[in-house]
């Protein structure tokens, strides 16, 4: 077996509360080989960014527990380092592209400056040299007249040229695994293309393992191979793309799927929502977090919590599951 | 950005007017360090209280000393005041803010903290007073009496301004890609306050020149060479007897510096507002 660009096994994260522990990431393990795209798709709040946070060990550390039997980049494992050798491995092995691409570029430096700036923390270099491969990251992703974006300073980009900017940055050291937490959910659709191609591109060349963290499951299935579904801070289903959309087998991704507004020429849109709402932290239901909005639910998923095997390619936490 | 800010400074007909007086003053300044004005300002180079003339443009004082010459020296105390004072406090806010900023609601914070209440509960006269006595004999004494006072302002500015900047998203990146947070509080943290601490800068520019005045009028202030402060402490006794020389050269020139420098301060904040250079 080849060995996982990225591993994460048994990764839990809570906050301390005055009421109590809060659960945000419960017992996750997945992994994701070399070159492939991997979605991480659930409504908003079930521990989606928290887990690529805590992936990163960019957490705080003051009211925020995480624990992990190990995170393993390419065979090495980064949960058991210091602080100072997690950094050494951040932006070089492992590299986040954020959500904002117009807050998470520093105002006051150039692009290029940027960039560059990535690169010398991790490799060192002369001037000439660290420009040089700035431009080369810039080309990468697209920019043809790199120079210019170079010395521009972010507020002069438009929303899609800093995204592409961040993939620049992102990617400048050649990272293992790139983490891209709804990197494209504030850009319109086309620009939406244009960046997730663009990536594509880029793990092509370099056999980048990518975890996309997004809540659009249509982009996740234009541009992953496979998926994960979250709900509460545990993973409920993990197939290939092309089986969540023929074939959903837990309750919940079938109700996401149903989400998606479907566009035809002859009648109107119709909308549907799962019913009731992601319940809160502090007081999860016992047993499969999903039963109360569950349609197929049965006195046993209220009372203990499903198996997810975490081994396997294909796998379910559902007692009932579909088809 | 400089280049935007620069043309709005510039398009402000007040702030352009603030830094042409700003200029011509240091330019003084620099002469008199240079030796080229201002040399003869001990000299006693004519009678008590002489008129305006061709030889005294100001008048002379109580000792037969040129007012002009005591004046254009005076320009350079009030810049060095400045300077210095400025220079080591602004130094020490941002250090000092900044740390409480990034570590708020830590130890190191409450430690900054409790110092700054302590040193701003104290009156500022008579610390500096207190200062001054317990340097005796030391020419530094008031300066450093400012510094200690100055520097709370600033840090407490600079504290705000890093727990705003700390939670914004490029410094997760800058976290994303291993820089440690040292590395962040001043490649990242410090360059966008920047805007922030040029004004604060000038204030305390203002405050140290108006303070160095009030203290050398009480005696606390400039141990050798003249000031503003000192002229005006002549002039004291003077004006009673109807000599204005000290009294109107020394005012006139604090009035105008320190209105040139009010008027630059107004216009930076303008034209650096990071806020409007995005919009």
């Amino acid at each position: 077996m080849s060995c996982h660009a990225l591993k994460v096994n048994d990764l839990s994260v809570w906050f301390e509360t005055d009421s109590g522990r809060r659960q945000v990431v419960d017992h996750i393990s997945f992994s994701i080989n070399a070159g492939e795209s991997t979605g991480l798709v659930g409504e908003s709040g079930c521990g989606k960014t928290m887990t690529a946070l805590a992936i990163l060990g960019l957490l705080p550390t003051s009211g925020v527990g995480v624990s992990a039997a190990s995170i393993e980049i390419n065979g090495k494992d980064i949960s058991s380092l210091n602080a100072a050798q997690r950094r050494a491995v951040l932006g070089r092995d492992i590299a986040m592209i954020f959500q904002q691409p117009g807050t998470a570029l520093d105002p006051v430096f150039t692009i290029g400056h940027q960039i560059s700036a990535v690169y010398r923390r991790h490799f060192g270099g002369s001037k000439k040299h660290l420009w040089q491969i700035m431009l080369d990251s810039l080309e990468a992703v697209g920019f043809s007249r790199a120079e210019k974006i170079a010395s521009a300073y972010p507020h002069q980009l438009s929303g899609g040229m800093r995204q592409l900017a961040m993939i620049a940055m992102a990617t400048v050291c050649n990272p293992v695994v790139i983490i891209a937490d709804e990197s494209t959910t504030a850009l319109d659709n086309s620009t939406k293309s244009l960046i997730l191609k663009q990536l594509e591109r880029l793990q092509l060349q370099h056999k980048t393992a990518i975890l996309l963290i997004s809540h659009d499951l249509a982009m996740v299935r234009q541009s992953c191979r496979n998926v994960l579904v979250m709900y509460c801070g545990r993973l409920l289903e993990r197939t290939d793309c092309q089986s969540l959309y023929s074939h959903a087998q837990h309750p919940y991704s079938a109700g996401l799927l149903s989400c998606i507004p479907q566009v035809s020429a002859n009648r109107p849109p119709r909308i549907s929502a799962i019913p009731g709402q992601v319940p809160s932290a502090t007081d999860l239901p016992s047993g499969c977090h999903f039963a109360p909005r569950c349609i197929r639910v049965k006195p046993q998923c209220q009372q203990s919590v499903p198996h997810f095997d975490s081994e396997d390619d294909r796998a379910v936490a559902c007692f009932r599951p579909l088809s | 950005m400089m280049g935007g800010a620069w043309r709005r400074l510039k398009s402000d007909r007040y702030g352009m007017t603030g830094l042409f007086i700003v200029i011509v003053f240091s330019m003084v300044a620099v002469c008199v360090w240079s030796g080229l004005l201002g040399q003869g300002w001990s000299d006693v180079s004519g009678n008590r209280w002489e008129s305006v003339s061709t030889t005294h443009w100001f008048g002379t004082n109580l000792l037969g000393q040129d007012i002009l010459q005591r004046t254009l020296f005076g320009t350079a105390t009030a810049f060095e005041v400045g300077l210095l004072v400025t220079f080591c406090s602004t130094l020490l806010g941002t250090v000092m803010g900044a740390l409480a900023g990034w570590y708020s609601h830590g130890w190191l914070d409450e430690v900054i903290l409790w110092l700054k209440g302590v040193l701003d509960s104290i009156p500022f006269y008579l610390f500096a007073a207190a200062v001054a006595f317990a340097l005796q004999g030391i020419p530094w004494a008031m300066h450093l009496a400012m510094i200690i006072t100055f520097w709370t302002t600033t840090a407490r500015i600079i504290r705000g301004e890093v727990m705003r900047i700390k939670q914004r998203e490029f410094i997760e990146a800058a976290r994303a890609i291993g820089l440690p947070s040292i590395k962040i509080i001043f490649r990242h943290v410090l360059p966008n306050t920047f805007h922030v601490l040029l004004v604060q800068a000038s204030i305390v520019f203002v405050a140290a020149i108006n303070t160095e005045v009030i203290l050398s009028f009480l005696g606390l202030g400039i141990q050798d060479g003249v000031s503003w402060g000192l002229m005006l402490a002549e002039s004291s006794q003077e004006v009673l007897a109807g000599h204005f020389g000290n009294f109107v050269a020394a005012g006139t020139s604090l009035f105008v510096l320190l209105m040139g420098f009010n008027l630059l301060a107004d216009a930076l904040q303008d034209a650096l507002d990071s806020r409007r250079a995005t919009a």
